[in-house]
C-alpha cells in the first residue's frame, strides 16, 4: 500500500512504528520491522463508518427536494418526504440502490460508446500518450538544463514558477487553438496532458541527472568513459527513480488536463465528454458513477507507473 | 551594478541584451505602423521572422554572457531577460504574421485587456482567490492537521484512514467537482469544499509522516527527563513535524488556486476566474482569457511565496 499511493505523499506508518518501538522498550538492535499487522480491519472499519454517515446525510440532503416534489403533486410511490428521499428521479445525493442501478446501466456493455469503462479507457489512453510525450520533452529539457548553466539560469525560475501557474486554465484555449489548426481526435487531449506533465518531469529528471555523487563520476572518469557513456551508463539510470516520482505527481495533473480538454473541445468519447453531457442533463447518478470511474482511473494510472517503476528500477529497493 | 570593480564581460552582455531588446521592440513598433501587414505579401513575414530570430540569437548570446560568474546579477538577469525578450519576440512575430486576436492575442493586447477589464477581473480574483482558494486552503489545512493529530493518537484510525488518504490524493479533482457542485449548489461554498478536500489529503499524509519523524534519540531524551506526553509533543514531535507540514502547504497553496479555477468550469453563479476563462473562450475573447491567466499566475506565485516566507520565519535555519 505504501508504495502504491500518491507520488509525493507516501504513507510511512511502518517507519513510525519501528521508531516508537525503539523509543519505549525494545533495544536498538531489534530488527525494525517485526511484522506489521494488516491494515485490512481498520480500513474496513473506516469504510463501514463512512457508509453509516453517508445514509443520514443522504436522507437529509434529499428530504427538501422530496418535499418539493411531493408538494408539486408528483407521484413517487411514497407518502412522506423521508420515505421519498431514496426514490427521487434526480437526487441531490443518490441512495446506494440508485447508485448501483446507475453503475450497472453505465457499465453493462463495457465497450459500447456510451459506457463508462470504454470512455475511461479512452481518457486513460490519451493521458498515457501525453505522459509519454512529456517524458521525451522532459528528458531533452533536463539534459539541456544539466549541460548548460546559462540555460538553467535563464529558464529554471520560469519552469519552477510555471508549477504555480494554472496551466489547466490554458487547456480550453489550447483545445480551441489546436482545433483550428486541424489537429483533431486523440491528439489534442494528449498534447494538453503532455503540456501539463512535462514541467514536473523536467524538474525531476534534472534533479535525477545531477544525483550521481562525485565518487561515481570519478569512477567513470578512471574508466575513461566518454561524456555520452557517462550519460547513458551513470546519469540516465540514476535519474530513473526521480523520473517515476515526478511521473506519479504528473499523472493526476495530466489526467485532469485531458478531461478538461475533452470538456472544452468537441469530443465524441472520453470521461470529460460524459461529464459535460450529464452535467448539462443534471443526471446526478451518472455523475457519481463517472466520479467513481475517474477516481479509479487516477488510482490505476499511478499504480501502473508504480508497477513500471518496480520493473525498471530493479537494482534498488523502492524507497 | 558594482562601481568599484569594472566587469567588462557583463558590460558586453548588457550591450547584447539591450540591442536585442531594443531591436525587437523597434520591430514591433514598426509593424504597428503598418496599416495592414497582410498586404505586405507572402514573402514578407518570412523576412520579419529572420530578423526576429537573429535578434533573439543576439539576446541568447547576451544571456549566456550575463550568466557567467556568481554575483547577484548573474543569477537574476538571465531569467528576467529571457522573459522580456520572449514576450517582445512573441509580440513582433504575432504582428508580423498578423495573427488575429481571436486566435492568439499579442502581449500588448493582453495588457490592454488587463487594464480594460480590471474591475471585472478584480472581482473575479477576489471570489476565486479569497472565498474559494484561501478559505478552502485554511479549512483543509485545519481539518488535515486535526485528523493527523487524532490518527497519531489512535493507531487504529491511522491504519484505517491513511491508506484511503494516499489513494484519494491521486483522484482527479475534475471527477469530484461536478458531484459536489450538484450536491451543494452553484455558489462559492461548493468550490470552497472542493479546495478543502484537495488540500486535506496532502496535509494529513505529510503531517502524520512528520509527527512520526521525531528522532528516537530525542524521544529517548524526553523519556529520561520523565517528560509528559504533552511536553514531548510540544517540544519534540510538533517541531519535527512542521517542516513536513510546510512542504505539503507549499505544494497545496498554488494547487488550491488551480483547483478552484477548474472547479468553476463546472458551474458558478457568474463570477470567478475559471468562469471568466470559460465564458471568454466561448466568445473568442482570448485577450481577456490571457489576462485572467496572468492574474491567476501572479496570485498563485504570490501565494506560494507567502507560504515560503512564513515557513522561513517559523523555521529559521532550514533552507
Amino acid at each position: 500500500m505504501s508504495e502504491g499511493g500518491s507520488g509525493k505523499w507516501v504513507v510511512g506508518s511502518g517507519n513510525g512504528q519501528g521508531r516508537v518501538q525503539g523509543m519505549t522498550t525494545l533495544p536498538a538492535s531489534t530488527p525494525r520491522r517485526v511484522r506489521r499487522p494488516s491494515n485490512l480491519l481498520p480500513m474496513l472499519a473506516v469504510a463501514v463508518f463512512a457508509a453509516l454517515i453517508y445514509w443520514p446525510v443522504m436522507l437529509f440532503a434529499n428530504q427538501g427536494a422530496a418535499q418539493k416534489a411531493l408538494d408539486s403533486g408528483a407521484d413517487l410511490g411514497c407518502k412522506t418526504a423521508l420515505a421519498c428521499a431514496t426514490q427521487l428521479r434526480n437526487p441531490v445525493i443518490p441512495a446506494p440502490g440508485q447508485f448501483w442501478v446507475g453503475m450497472r446501466s453505465l457499465s453493462a456493455q463495457p465497450f459500447s460508446a456510451t459506457a463508462a469503462p470504454y470512455n475511461a479507457l479512452v481518457t486513460g489512453g490519451e493521458t498515457l500518450l501525453g505522459l509519454g510525450l512529456a517524458v521525451v520533452v522532459g528528458l531533452a529539457l533536463a539534459t539541456l538544463l544539466v549541460r548548460s548553466r546559462s540555460f538553467e539560469r535563464a529558464t529554471l525560475p520560469w519552469l519552477v514558477a510555471s508549477q504555480t501557474v494554472p496551466v489547466v486554465a490554458l487547456a480550453p484555449m489550447l483545445a480551441v487553438l489546436l482545433g483550428q489548426a486541424g489537429v483533431q481526435g486523440f491528439l489534442p487531449k494528449a498534447l494538453i496532458a503532455a503540456y501539463i506533465a512535462f514541467f514536473p518531469v523536467t524538474i525531476g529528471m534534472a534533479q535525477g541527472l545531477r544525483s550521481p555523487d562525485p565518487l561515481q563520476r570519478d569512477l567513470m572518469q578512471t574508466y575513461r568513459a566518454s561524456g555520452p557513456q557517462t550519460f547513458l551508463l551513470l546519469q540516465l539510470p540514476a535519474s530513473l527513480p526521480y523520473l517515476f516520482t515526478s511521473l506519479k505527481v504528473a499523472a493526476t495533473a495530466a489526467l485532469v488536463g485531458s478531461i478538461v480538454a475533452e470538456i472544452s473541445t468537441i469530443s465524441f468519447s472520453g470521461l470529460g465528454k460524459m461529464l459535460a453531457e450529464n452535467s448539462r442533463a443534471s443526471d446526478t447518478v451518472a455523475l457519481w458513477v463517472i466520479m467513481v470511474y475517474g477516481a479509479a482511473l487516477g488510482i490505476a494510472l499511478v499504480a501502473l507507473i508504480g508497477l513500471l517503476e518496480r520493473a525498471v528500477t530493479r537494482w534498488r529497493p523502492v524507497a | 551594478m558594482s562601481l568599484e570593480r569594472p566587469v567588462p564581460r557583463l558590460a558586453g552582455a548588457w550591450g547584447a541584451l539591450g540591442l536585442s531588446g531594443l531591436g525587437l521592440a523597434g520591430l514591433s513598433l514598426l509593424l504597428a505602423r503598418q496599416e495592414a501587414p497582410a498586404q505586405l505579401g507572402p514573402a514578407q513575414p518570412g523576412l520579419w521572422l529572420v530578423g526576429i530570430t537573429a535578434l533573439l540569437l543576439l539576446g541568447a548570446v547576451g544571456i549566456r554572457q550575463s550568466a557567467q560568474g556568481e554575483g547577484h546579477p548573474a543569477r537574476t538577469v538571465p531569467a528576467a531577460a529571457t522573459l522580456i525578450l520572449l514576450v517582445l519576440a512573441a509580440e513582433a512575430a504575432l504582428r508580423a504574421y498578423a495573427v488575429p486576436t481571436g486566435l492568439i492575442p499579442t502581449p500588448s493586447k493582453v495588457l490592454e485587456a488587463l487594464w480594460a477589464a480590471r474591475t471585472v477581473l478584480w472581482r473575479d480574483a477576489l471570489t476565486t482567490f479569497v472565498y474559494e482558494a484561501l478559505l478552502g486552503f485554511v479549512i483543509g489545512t485545519l481539518l488535515g492537521l486535526g485528523l493527523a493529530l487524532l490518527s497519531v493518537r489512535l493507531r487504529f484510525l491511522e491504519r484505517g484512514l491513511l491508506p484511503y488518504a494516499a489513494l484519494l490524493s491521486s483522484v482527479p479533482i475534475v471527477a469530484l467537482a461536478p458531484v459536489v457542485i450538484k450536491a451543494v449548489g452553484l455558489g462559492v461554498a461548493s468550490k470552497t469544499i472542493i479546495v478543502a478536500v484537495t488540500v486535506l489529503f496532502p496535509v494529513l499524509i505529510n503531517a502524520v509522516r512528520g509527527l512520526h519523524s521525531a528522532q528516537s534519540m530525542h524521544l529517548d531524551l524526553m523519556h529520561s527527563y520523565a517528560a509528559s506526553a504533552a511536553q514531548t509533543f510540544r517540544d519534540v514531535r510538533w517541531p519535527s513535524a512542521l517542516p513536513f507540514v510546510f512542504t505539503a502547504l507549499r505544494v497545496a497553496a498554488p494547487l488550491s488556486l488551480i483547483n478552484a479555477i477548474v472547479a468553476e468550469f463546472f458551474g458558478t453563479e457568474g463570477r470567478g476566474l475559471g468562469f471568466r476563462i470559460q465564458i471568454e473562450v466561448g466568445k473568442f475573447g482570448l485577450d481577456v482569457v490571457w489576462a485572467a491567466i496572468v492574474v491567476a499566475s501572479v496570485l498563485g506565485i504570490s501565494f506560494y511565496l507567502v507560504i515560503s516566507l512564513i515557513e522561513r520565519r517559523i523555521l529559521p535555519g532550514r533552507r
